[in-house]
């Protein structure tokens, strides 16, 4: 029998506050308070396999990804195209599963990110193992985490 | 001096760029490449005083670049600077002949840490 263990939500949540802190600006933290989500929005996922495997995955609105952008390039929010947005939240998910990954136990691959305006969809096979619903100036921003299911040790 | 910075995300290149200047490493040239392989045609062309390689690339990642760059016979001081910090991804990149391994996210003061063992005093 296999036992996959999973990430806790508060490790999850020190990461991504450690993501926000060091490269969005500590004087704007990032806020474990749910604001509603609207549909669309932007999607940044990565893939672990290997020793561990799952996809994680953070949704921000439109707004939130602009200004995350932004905030990483130094630049003004109208000049950040979609390609900008792309790569900053490419970078975002790569940072925030690549050290979710370090926590987790066995030797695993992560993949390159993959962004895209809209949701996307974790693999059939995976069930949502963790989620964290955050605030980040007035805007929702939410991580999931999702893997294979746990075996049941009964 | 003259710093290589290999990362496939132009975002995360200015940032390192942007740390450098900030740790006080801000005197260097500075070149940039965009995966493995086009970091090892920079090696050569360029011929850096440091490698800074993200690890996760397409075309040729971080520690395909290292081997393949020590495999050559290529001596250049190599840091990576990743988002993965697993003590086993320490020990493989100084296994491969990495001078040090920077974690993603990464502050002025552990770049300021790492690159001066390798640079010693500021420019």
């Amino acid at each position: 029998m296999t036992v996959t263990l999973e990430p806790s939500l508060g490790d999850v949540h020190a990461v991504v506050e450690e993501v926000w802190s060091s490269f969005l600006g500590a004087e704007e933290p990032i806020l474990p308070l749910a604001t509603p989500m609207p549909p669309g929005g932007w999607s940044a996922a990565i893939t672990v396999s290997g020793g561990w495997d799952a996809q994680i995955t953070v949704n921000l609105t439109d707004g939130a990804a602009q200004a995350v952008t932004s905030t990483m390039l130094m630049c003004p929010v109208e000049d950040c195209a979609d390609e900008d947005l792309r790569d900053a939240l490419g970078e975002l998910v790569n940072m925030v599963g690549g050290n979710v990954k370090s926590l987790m136990a066995g030797s695993a691959v992560l993949s390159l990110p993959l962004v895209g305006h809209g949701d996307i969809s974790p693999g059939s096979h995976l069930v949502e193992v963790c989620r964290l619903e955050l605030t980040w100036r007035g805007e929702p921003v939410v991580v999931t985490v999702h893997q294979p299911p746990t075996a049941d040790p009964s | 001096m003259k710093i290589l910075v290999v990362d496939d995300s132009r975002v995360m290149r200015q940032i390192v760029i942007r740390t450098l200047r900030q740790s006080g490493h801000g005197g260097h040239d500075i070149v940039e490449a965009e995966n493995g392989r086009e970091g090892l045609e920079a090696v050569q062309r360029e011929a850096p005083d440091l490698v800074l390689s993200d690890w996760n690339m397409p075309e040729m990642s971080g520690i395909d670049f290292l081997t393949t760059l020590r495999g050559s016979g290529g001596t250049v001081p190599f840091g990576f600077v990743t988002s993965e910090g697993s003590p086993a991804m320490r020990a493989q990149a100084e296994a491969a002949g990495a001078a040090f391994l920077i974690a993603k996210p990464f502050t002025p003061e552990s770049f300021d840490e790492a690159l001066g063992a390798v640079l010693g005093a500021h420019p």
